[in-house]
C-alpha cells in the first residue's frame, strides 16, 4: 500500500500554496469575516492558479484529475486558513450535472464552475423536510406545455450568487412520494423568485436563504436526469457532497492544529512553555490522532469513489466521524490557546464558529446512523 | 527567437536548521529551483512566446538534478524542452567551475540568447551568468530589469542607480535578470501534467568537456551569528537620540 502523493499531487499543492501565499488573504478573510461579504478576491487568485478547473472534463475547458487529489486540494486550502463553505473547486455540483444534466445544463454549469462560481443552489430542505427529506412539499405541476413550481426551500447555501436553483419537487404522478420526485434546474432571476436571508451564527462569508417560489414558469428541458428519480439523484448527489464537503473538517481541523501547537510552544505559564504540561500534550496529541484518522478516511472513500466502488456507507461514516472528530480537535486548539482563542482576532474563533455546522448540514450526524445502520446490518447478513 | 534559461536546484532555505556552532543543518530541507531562477525561466518562457521561439531549460549539478519531481517542476514553467550536466563533482563545484559547463553544453545547443537569475538563492555570488557570457565569447550584460522585442533586435533595460540604461543587445547574448522583471507564474495541472511527458537530456560532464581545477577553497560554511535583542527605545527622532542610536550600533559591532 502507498501512502505516498503522487509527484504531480505534491506540484499541484505546492501551486496552490504559493497562490494562496501571494494573494496576502490572513487580514482580508478577517475582514470579510467581520463584514460578512463574500471573499472575491481570494476566490479570483485561486481561478487564476487553475483551481476550480480540477475535475472539470477537458472538453469543457477543464483538467480531468480524479476526486481523491480534488479533495486533498481542498484539505490543503483549509488548512492554509480558506473559509468554510466559500471553497472554489465545485466538484459536487460538477459531478451532480455530468452524472444527470443535458448537454446544455452541462456547458453552461460547468462554465460557471471553471470560474469559482457556485453554479446553483441546491434546493431539497423545506421547513418541514429536514432530515425527512420525503417530505419535501414543493410542486412541479405541467401546463400548456410548460412546468410550473411552486413551494419553500430553506437553508439555500449562496442562493444570492449562485445562478441557478437545483430545485427537488414533487411531480404529482406517483403516490410513493420516493418514486415521485423531479429535479430541475433553473436561472434564480426567473420571475416568481425571491429569496430572504437568515442570520447564522458562523460561515459569515457565505449567505444563507430562504427560497421563495411561486408559480415559477420552466421549460420542460429544465428537468435533470429523469422524472421521478428525483430522490434517488438526491441520494447520489449526498455521496459525493458528505465526501467532498469533509475535506472541509480535515482541513480546517489541520488549520486549528497548526496554531494551537505552534502556541503551545511558545506561550509560557508557571516558567515554561505550556506545552510542557502533559495536559496540553495530551490534547495535542489526541488532536493529532484525530486528524490522521479523518484523514485517512476521507482519502479512503475518495480512492474507492475513484475506483467504481460504492460509497454510500463510508460517506456517511465519513461524514459522521469527521464532523464529530474535527469539532473536538478545534475544541480542544481553541482550549490551548486559553482567553486569545476566544477573541475574533484568532482564526481558531472562526474554525470554531463555523465548524458546527458540519454536524448538521448535507445529513445530520444522527441521519448518518440512519443512512449507515441499516446498511452496515444488512451488510453483516 | 532560441532561448535558454539556466537555473540551479538548492536547498529550500526555509527548512535549513542551524546547528548550535553555527553550521548548517541541510536534513530537512528538500531540493527546490533557486527562486531567483524561476525569474529567469520565466522570463525566457514570455519571450519565446511573444517572438514564437522556443524556450529551454539548462541545468548542471548533482543526481539530484534528475528527481524526476524537480524535473516535472522545471518543466511545468512553459519551457519546451530540458538538458543537464549530471556529475557529483559539480555538485560541489564553484562558480567558475559551473560556468565552465554550462559554455561547453552550451555549444552543443542553438540559442540566440541565454538567461540567468541574478544569483543562485544558496551562495548568491551573482558570478555564473557574467562568467558564462564570457567563457561562451558572447555579449554580456547582468541587472537586465526589462527585455523588449522589437522585430529582430533584442532591447534590455538596466535600472542602475541614477539612470535606466537602454541597450540593443548584439545577439548571440548571455544576459542576468534582476527579480522585478516578473512575477514567474503559477503552474496549473494541467502544465503539470505536460511536463512529464517533455523531453529531458541529461550529460555527463565528460559528454560536454571536462571539469577545470577548482581555485577555490571553501574553509567553512556558518549562519551569520545573532546578537540578544538590546531592547532600547529612542523617545523621539531628535538630533541628540540620532547621534546616540549611531553610536550604539557602532558599539554594538
Ligand atoms: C449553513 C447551512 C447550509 C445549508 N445548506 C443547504 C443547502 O444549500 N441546500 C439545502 O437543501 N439544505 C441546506 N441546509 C439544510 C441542512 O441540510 C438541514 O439543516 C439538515 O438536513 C437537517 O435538517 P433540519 O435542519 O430540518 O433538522 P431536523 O431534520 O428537523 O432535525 C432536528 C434534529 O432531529 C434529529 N433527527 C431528525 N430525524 C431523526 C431520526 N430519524 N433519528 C434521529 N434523529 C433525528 C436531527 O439529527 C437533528 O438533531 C443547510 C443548513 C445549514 C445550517
Amino acid at each position: 500500500m502507498d501512502f505516498k502523493k503522487t509527484e504531480e499531487q505534491e506540484l499541484l499543492l505546492e501551486s496552490l500554496r504559493t497562490a494562496y501565499q501571494r494573494a496576502n488573504l490572513e487580514e482580508y478573510f478577517k475582514a470579510c469575516d467581520r463584514d460578512h461579504v463574500f471573499p472575491e478576491k481570494a476566490v479570483a487568485a485561486m481561478v487564476d492558479a487553475g483551481i476550480p478547473s480540477l475535475g472539470i472534463p477537458e472538453e469543457y475547458g477543464g483538467t480531468e484529475v480524479d476526486l481523491l487529489t480534488q479533495v486533498m486540494v481542498a484539505e490543503e486550502a483549509y488548512a492554509l486558513g480558506w473559509p468554510s463553505l466559500c471553497w472554489v473547486n465545485y466538484s459536487t455540483e460538477v459531478d451532480d450535472i455530468l452524472t444527470f444534466g443535458n448537454k446544455q445544463q452541462q456547458e453552461s454549469v460547468l462554465n460557471y464552475a471553471l470560474r469559482g462560481i457556485k453554479p446553483f443552489t441546491l434546493g431539497f430542505t423545506e421547513p418541514q423536510a429536514g432530515s425527512d427529506s420525503a417530505a419535501m412539499a414543493t410542486t412541479a405541476t405541467k401546463r400548456d406545455g410548460k412546468v410550473y413550481i411552486n413551494g419553500n426551500k430553506t437553508f439555500n447555501t449562496s442562493a444570492d450568487r449562485a445562478p441557478y436553483l437545483l430545485c427537488v419537487a414533487r411531480s404529482g404522478i406517483n403516490e410513493n412520494p420516493y418514486k415521485d420526485f423531479s429535479m430541475y434546474l433553473f436561472p434564480m432571476d426567473r420571475p416568481g423568485i425571491s429569496i430572504e436571508k437568515l442570520d447564522k451564527i458562523g460561515n459569515n462569508m457565505c449567505g444563507t436563504f430562504e427560497v421563495y417560489l411561486k408559480d415559477v414558469e420552466c421549460d420542460p428541458s429544465d428537468l435533470v436526469g429523469e422524472e421521478g428519480k428525483g430522490f434517488y439523484q438526491l441520494m447520489k448527489n449526498f455521496e459525493i457532497e458528505r465526501t467532498t464537503i469533509c475535506s472541509a473538517n480535515v482541513g480546517m481541523a489541520r488549520c486549528a492544529y497548526d496554531e494551537a501547537v505552534r502556541y503551545a510552544g511558545q506561550r509560557e505559564q508557571f516558567g515554561k512553555p505550556i506545552g510542557s504540561f502533559q495536559l496540553i500534550q495530551e490534547k495535542i496529541v489526541d488532536m493529532r490522532i484525530k486528524i490522521e484518522n479523518m484523514q485517512n478516511m476521507l482519502y479512503r472513500t475518495a480512492w474507492k469513489r475513484d475506483n467504481g466502488q460504492s460509497i454510500s456507507i463510508d460517506s456517511s461514516l465519513l461524514k459522521r466521524y469527521t464532523g464529530q472528530a474535527a469539532f473536538s480537535v478545534i475544541d480542544d486548539a481553541l482550549q490551548i490557546m486559553g482567553g486569545i482563542g476566544y477573541v475574533n482576532d484568532c482564526r481558531i474563533s472562526r474554525l470554531w464558529r463555523d465548524q458546527r455546522v458540519y454536524r448538521i448540514m448535507a445529513g445530520t450526524e444522527e441521519i448518518m446512523v440512519h443512512t449507515a445502520g441499516r446498511a452496515l446490518l444488512k451488510e453483516a447478513l | 527567437m532560441k532561448i535558454v534559461a539556466c537555473y540551479k536546484i538548492v536547498p529550500d532555505a526555509q527548512d535549513i536548521a542551524v546547528r548550535f556552532d553555527g553550521s548548517l543543518d541541510l536534513e530537512r530541507s528538500e531540493w527546490i529551483i533557486g527562486e531567483y531562477d524561476l525569474v529567469a525561466i520565466e522570463a525566457a518562457t514570455r519571450l519565446a512566446e511573444v517572438s514564437a521561439g522556443s524556450a529551454v531549460l539548462l541545468s548542471a549539478g548533482g543526481k539530484e538534478l534528475t528527481d524526476s519531481k524537480l524535473i516535472k517542476s522545471a518543466l511545468s514553467r512553459g519551457a519546451q524542452e530540458l538538458y543537464c550536466v549530471v556529475d557529483q563533482a559539480v555538485a560541489n563545484a564553484d562558480a567558475f567551475q559551473i560556468a565552465s559547463v554550462l559554455a561547453q553544453a552550451l555549444k552543443k545547443l542553438e540559442y540566440d540568447l541565454v538567461i540567468c537569475g541574478e544569483g543562485s538563492s544558496d551562495l548568491y555570488a551573482q558570478q555564473v551568468g557574467p562568467l558564462l557570457g564570457s567563457l561562451a565569447g558572447v555579449t554580456t550584460i547582468n541587472a537586465v530589469s526589462k527585455i523588449d522585442i522589437q522585430g529582430n533586435a533584442v532591447i534590455v533595460e538596466r535600472t542602475l542607480e541614477r539612470e535606466v540604461e537602454v541597450l540593443q543587445l548584439a545577439l548571440p547574448a548571455v544576459i542576468s535578470v534582476t527579480t522585478d522583471i516578473n512575477l514567474p507564474r503559477i503552474p496549473q495541472l494541467k502544465d503539470i501534467l505536460a511536463a512529464g511527458k517533455k523531453p529531458v537530456t541529461i550529460w555527463s560532464v565528460s559528454d560536454v568537456g571536462a571539469l577545470p581545477p577548482s581555485n577555490v577553497q571553501t574553509v567553512s560554511t556558518r549562519a551569520p551569528s545573532s546578537i540578544e535583542r538590546q531592547q532600547v527605545i529612542y523617545e523621539d527622532a531628535s538630533e541628540e537620540n540620532i547621534k546616540k542610536l549611531a553610536l550604539d550600533i557602532k558599539a554594538a559591532r
